[in-house]
């Protein structure tokens, strides 16, 4: 029973289901839309926990997992309104399509593809910054595709009139509603997230967990590091397209920026103010996001630059996020958690190996 | 697609920009490369000190003239990245590097919004003195005097002046025995942490007068820093890594063949960089010039 309470699962369950009533009602301004600021929260959370598959468990910084995200929504896009392709004088022609499983399929397919694809070429040849660098320089392929081939992705303005799909034994409207697709969204997104905890916890998620604190000893205990790492990478891309399919649906329109560095930033970002060690803190972390953003893009324009300050005071002085915070402060209590956030000193008594924290949940 | 109807002079012309955008390139990417090189972390915010650079020759120009301008402009960019490193990337030396390159893209993101907030969203343009905007005829073609001489002529200026500081000096004797192994270095008595200000001053240097050489060339607007840093990081890997020789030949292959694209096929422009950049993943991973094992 104490292991159902602690688990993040619960929390996360939990919080969907409060979520409409508090996301956007920010104390610096009424804002209608507080259904829909949810269902955004919810596609970045999925985005983000399978990036941090990656940066909190493997401990790879991928900059560029925005093209999953990205290849995800074009697909069920282009699949959903139809299109016409002319490969080589090959013409091709598909009608629009109103199967969302079959849409979901073509997403994480071509995701996968493209994701094992990039792995193979990637992951055994750099390591660390290199392969954050790489990883970006792929992910801008991505982006001027879909910017640069209006033809098909529909260039700069991106496709619009993506029809929501039906679901079984339900009236043919009832996604139309932004409180009824968020239930739907939440079930989606609080499924997957489960898919992904049972990963992490797995004997499988134990070993990523051994690459990331050193590699050359999961290697010297008979692992093959490198393919762990390539199956990480691969299963890491699957929980944006997830993202990003229902991303296409909920807006119902796509352009370029879904696949923009911006975005790849912005899920860094996010996970890392959650917290990358733990499951809950990518989800927290998109959350905080849009609520920041919802809030300061109604004082100033200039609202990227107050979320950028608060990252880097993140990244400088807790770059555990926000649930390392909360571990830190349940295990040291409160007299403590100040003495060591202002004492170099008590920190050193404390905590021996901050550089590699234990997971927290 | 029709390679038959393209002619020598629209090849010139190509030839021409590419020259011109590789030598920006190469200015950028080496800046990047010395710091990464010495300090093995990266700079994000790279592109945003190449566009305070262009920015505040915008703003030098009508004060001081053009050429104090641009020399003012790189001075200050250099300055402050010094700055920059003593305050911010201080800090996390005993971190991943990771970390570093974290903190600099929300930095990145809080320049772009500065350069927003003091010079507004629209593009500005920065003229350049009519002494440089004649024309040279070189055997029979006309060429742009600023962008293909004056340029170039900079450019090599500036190499052999980097090259002679890395490899002629007491300085570049610490810079690139600390390259190989920072921590024996500061064991002999070198203060290491000044030498990474100065080198990371040198490098944002490099970016700011990039920059301010490119404002004459390009429309200068917000956006210039996102599109410039992510080629730099693609002429860096084409290079190599931390290598003074790879940011040359990266910058200049890119500029050049990201140009012939135009000819080739137009949409794929932007796309020539990324495609050389995953044949040099396939073929010779640490990149042209680089180390091995460095930084794999």
């Amino acid at each position: 029973m104490r292991r159902v309470f602690s688990s993040p699962l619960l929390w996360t369950a939990v919080v969907f289901v409060i979520l409409p009533f508090v996301a956007g009602a920010n104390p610096l301004h009424y804002s209608g839309g507080f259904i829909d600021i949810g269902t955004t929260m919810l596609c970045f959370a999925l985005f983000a926990s399978g990036f941090n598959l990656l940066f909190g468990h493997v401990g790879e910084l991928s900059f560029g997992h925005a093209m999953f995200f990205a290849i995800a929504a074009y697909t069920t896009a282009l699949y959903t309104k139809g299109f016409d392709l002319n490969l080589f004088g090959f013409p091709y022609h598909h009608d629009p399509g109103g199967n969302m499983l079959l849409a979901l399929a073509w997403s994480l397919g071509l995701t996968l593809l493209w994701g094992w694809l990039l792995a193979r070429i990637i992951v055994p040849r750099s390591s660390g910054i290199y392969y954050s660098m790489i990883t970006l320089a792929f992910a801008q392929v991505i982006f001027f595709i879909t910017y640069k081939f209006g033809d098909f992705t529909g260039g700069e303005d991106g496709l619009q009139g993506i029809a929501r799909p039906q679901l079984p034994g339900l009236p043919a409207d009832w996604l139309q509603s932004s409180l009824h697709f968020y239930i739907f969204a939440a079930i989606v997104t609080f499924l997957t997230l489960a898919l992904l905890y049972w990963i992490i916890e797995s004997p499988f998620g134990s070993v990523l967990h051994a690459i990331r604190e050193n590699k050359e000893r999961a290697r010297f205990l008979g692992y093959d590091v490198n393919k762990y790492r390539v199956n990480a990478f691969v299963l890491s891309t699957l929980f944006p397209a997830v993202g990003g399919w229902l991303w296409a649906y909920y807006q119902t329109s796509i352009n370029p920026d879904a696949g923009s560095v911006a975005y790849s930033g912005d899920v860094v970002m996010m996970s890392l103010l959650g917290g990358i060690y733990s499951f809950f803190g990518p989800v927290l972390g998109a959350i905080i996001y849009w609520e920041m953003q919802n809030g300061v893009s109604q004082v100033t324009k200039f609202w990227e630059a107050w979320i950028g300050i608060v990252f880097v005071v993140f990244v400088l002085v807790g770059p555990r996020g926000i649930m390392g915070l909360l571990d830190d402060l349940r295990r040291y209590g409160i007299s403590q958690f100040v003495r060591r956030s202002v004492s170099k000193d008590a920190r050193m008594e404390t905590d021996l190996a901050e550089e590699l924290p234990p997971v927290v949940h | 697609m029709l390679l038959a109807s393209i002619n020598a002079a629209q090849i010139l012309d190509q030839l021409v920009n590419g020259v011109t955008l590789g030598m920006l390139y190469i200015l950028v990417a080496l800046g990047l490369n010395i710091i990464l090189g010495l300090m093995g972390v990266i700079n994000f915010s790279h592109g945003a000190f190449f566009m305070i650079g262009a920015y505040l020759t915008y703003t030098l120009v009508p004060i001081t003239g053009f050429w104090p301008a641009i020399v003012l402009a790189a001075v200050i960019v250099g300055l402050f990245g010094c700055l920059f490193e003593f305050a911010l990337v201080r800090p996390l030396y005993r971190r991943l590097p990771e970390y570093t390159l974290l903190m600099t893209y929300g930095m990145a993101l809080v320049f772009a919004q500065v350069v927003r907030r003091i010079w507004g969203d629209d593009a500005v343009r920065v003229d350049m003195p009519a002494a440089l905007q004649n024309p040279i005829t070189i055997g029979g073609y006309d060429l742009p005097f600023y962008k293909d001489v004056f340029l170039v002529i900079v450019t090599a200026v500036i190499l052999a002046l980097v090259w002679l500081l890395i490899n002629k000096t007491n300085i570049g004797v610490i810079i690139r025995a600390g390259t190989r192994d920072a921590e024996m270095v500061k064991i002999l008595g070198i203060n290491m942490p000044a030498m990474f200000t100065l080198v990371f001053g040198i490098g944002s240097l490099l970016a700011g007068l990039a920059g301010a050489l490119a404002a004459p060339i390009y429309a200068v607007q917000p956006n210039l820093a996102s599109q410039w840093i992510v080629l730099t990081f693609v002429i860096v890997i084409v290079g190599g890594i931390g290598s003074f020789w790879g940011a040359i030949v990266g910058g200049l292959l890119i500029g050049i063949l990201s140009s012939m694209m135009e000819l080739i096929y137009p949409p794929a422009v932007e796309l020539t960089g990324f495609l050389i950049m995953g044949l040099i993943l396939l073929i010779r991973p640490r990149g042209l010039f680089g180390v091995e094992g460095l930084f794999e």
